[in-house]
């Protein structure tokens, strides 16, 4: 079977997409002129956020082809569990911005600061879930739970290229496990949610805005699968991922990326609909200072991928497939840019507000980087896609590409749509 | 539809992968096959008959262009100029409330379309009656047909053989 092999030119140009990373990190922490780094607090937040979400969706996705009994992604699942396996990765990072909480290294979050949940009575019925304590314990009790559900799972699928033929120990297993994820990642990605994204704006709130996530999520997962095999591919790797896997995979971009839209389309209309003020308010900031991102979500998550990938065959043309990938990917990280900036300019200019009273409110807070990505925010994606390439590719090369005594193998190499 | 009649032969097979096997057969013979009927699509049978695409998912944008355009002029007509109601404190012309309907008529003028053009150019309709070759070809068996109504006997023979050959269990003739 083949294995991975990195070789030197990859380890040269993941490292060099981190060293852009930490640069662009570091010229935002020094060359902020606020005494919080908002900035680089939230470039931080935002990347760390898309990419564990991507390694959580991998694993979701992982979990329910299992339960599924589907077969067709056995050829390539080895990606989506090197995927899963940046989740501890990504905690980790998660972390840091937990403990920047208690320490005060920043504030991103409104309801974090004392000062301002002493004199808000909403913040106050919400400090039960919204606090430092918590924040930090659920992400590590949760995030500890799907680490160790992505490990089983890999451990299991790894064990299986041990047994002999025709064994389907491992795999009534792994059912067992991949059952078991699919309430626990469901139930607690949306905790996570509202905690990481959604507590940015902690006087507002969704219901449907954990499934919004979820949603960009994943669709950014099946994007960045097809650019990593279709690159893989061409370097020689996974000969048995045809036509007919990346018309799959390219359906699902297709599916999610309507799923994103409704999802997005729901959230807007029964606010604008139901006109209350605390709700509209959340809407209203992103129409007024944000309306390039507003609507080019809309353009570049809906419009691009529906208009482009309705037909059959651009879905099984790599070109297509890549132009639309890598445009999408984009899209999606910067709808989480959307969903994350604003709320936290707010929080730093009312803070400043408050240290400083009146006029400075508004120069608290450099806005650079804020209404739209900036070159160091872009510098800083490019180091977190370096980080995540390498976990990946290091990952990979761990294990054989193709799992050989997968039951459903044989399914996948037979596959045909 | 104005149909001559043919004369089929056709074999009947019991297995969609000898049936594909034979059909690959075919094309090595240089046999035109008139057409294959199966309960269920058989994957691969499209390649092997060289069939083109179909056309009909074309046909589906189009109606579904057509459902779009209906459903948002026709509000946008009716809420500003024709009947304006104020709902809820609302624009008359309120994008996101014609959304919903939108969408629904886009599905429904693509779905009615596809059905009614499908029809259309499959010469079916109400009263139409549609002449089966075998009577379990809608059940569970296979069946490869050769139009045999200007061949030699010669060429008759040929195609019979190869029915046989290739694992047909039964063959014979018919006129529809």
């Amino acid at each position: 079977m083949k294995t991975l092999t990195i070789s030197k030119n990859h380890r040269t140009v993941c490292i060099a997409m981190m060293a852009i990373g930490v640069l662009s990190l570091l010229a935002t922490f020094f060359g902020a002129d606020d005494e919080l780094h908002t900035r680089f607090w939230t470039n931080f937040l935002h990347n760390s956020v898309f990419f564990t979400g991507i390694a959580l969706m991998a694993l979701f996705f992982m979990a329910a082809s299992i339960t599924a009994w589907a077969g067709w992604y056995v050829v390539f699942k080895r990606v989506w569990e090197a995927f899963s396996l940046f989740l501890p990765v990504g905690l980790v990072l998660m972390v840091i911005v937990a403990i920047g909480n208690y320490v005060g290294y920043h504030h991103l979050y409104h309801w974090s600061d004392p000062e301002s949940v002493a004199n808000d009575a909403l913040l106050q019925g919400k400090s039960g879930f919204l606090n430092d304590n918590w924040y930090l314990l659920s992400t590590l009790i949760i995030g500890g739970l799907w680490y160790f559900l992505a490990r089983k799972i890999r451990s299991l699928s790894l064990a299986e290229d041990e047994q002999g033929e025709n064994s389907f120990e491992h795999h009534r297993k792994m059912r067992i496990y991949a059952a078991a994820a699919l309430p626990i990642v469901g139930f607690t990605s949306a905790a996570m949610i509202w905690q990481w994204v959604m507590s940015i704006d902690p006087h507002w709130y969704s219901t449907l805005f954990a499934w919004y996530t979820a949603a960009s999520w994943f669709v950014a997962m099946i994007c960045i699968t097809i650019l990593i095999i279709l690159y893989l591919k061409a370097q020689g790797y996974f000969e048995n991922f045809n036509r007919d896997h990346l018309h799959d995979l390219g359906k699902l971009l297709f599916a999610f990326s309507i799923f994103w839209t409704y999802l997005w389309f729901s959230q807007y209309m029964l606010i604008w609909y139901g006109n209350v003020g605390e709700e509209t308010g959340y809407f209203l900031t992103r129409i007024k200072d944000y309306p390039i991102l507003f609507y080019g979500n809309l353009l570049i998550n809906f419009a691009l991928p529906f208009l482009v990938l309705l037909r059959n065959s651009t879905k099984r043309r790599n070109g297509t497939m890549i132009f639309v990938a890598v445009v999408v990917f984009l899209g999606h990280w910067m709808d989480i840019f959307q969903l994350i900036k604003p709320g936290a300019l707010h929080t730093a200019h009312e803070l400043a507000g408050h240290a400083h009273d009146g006029a400075a409110a508004e120069h608290g807070t450099s806005v650079t980087g804020f209404i739209f990505p900036h070159i160091l925010e872009l510098g800083t994606l490019i180091g977190f896609v370096g980080l995540f390439l390498f976990v990946v590719l290091t990952i990979l090369s761990k294990a054989s590409l193709e799992p050989a005594k997968d039951p459903y193998l044989q399914e996948s190499l037979h596959h045909h749509v | 539809m104005a149909t001559k009649n043919k004369e089929i032969l056709f074999g009947i097979y019991s297995d969609e992968e000898e049936l594909l096997h034979a059909v690959h057969k075919a094309n090595d013979a240089h046999l035109v096959i008139w057409d294959v009927f199966s309960p269920f699509p058989v994957h691969g049978m499209d390649e092997a008959l060289h069939l083109s695409e179909s056309r009909l998912h074309i046909v589906g944008f189009i109606f579904g262009l057509l459902g779009t355009l209906t459903a948002f002029l026709g509000m946008t007509w009716i809420f500003t100029s024709d009947w304006p109601i104020i709902f809820g404190g609302k624009p008359y012309w309120s994008i996101p409330a014609f959304i919903p309907i939108t969408f629904e008529l886009t599905v429904l003028f693509s779905s009615i379309g596809m059905v009614v053009v499908f029809y259309t150019i499959s010469g079916m309709g109400p009263g139409v009656t549609n002449p089966t070759l075998h009577d379990r070809i809608t059940d569970d068996k296979f069946c490869i047909a050769f139009d045999a109504s200007n061949l030699s006997e010669e060429e008759i023979d040929k195609r019979e053989s190869f029915l046989k050959d290739s694992g047909a269990e039964e063959i014979s003739t018919k006129v529809i």
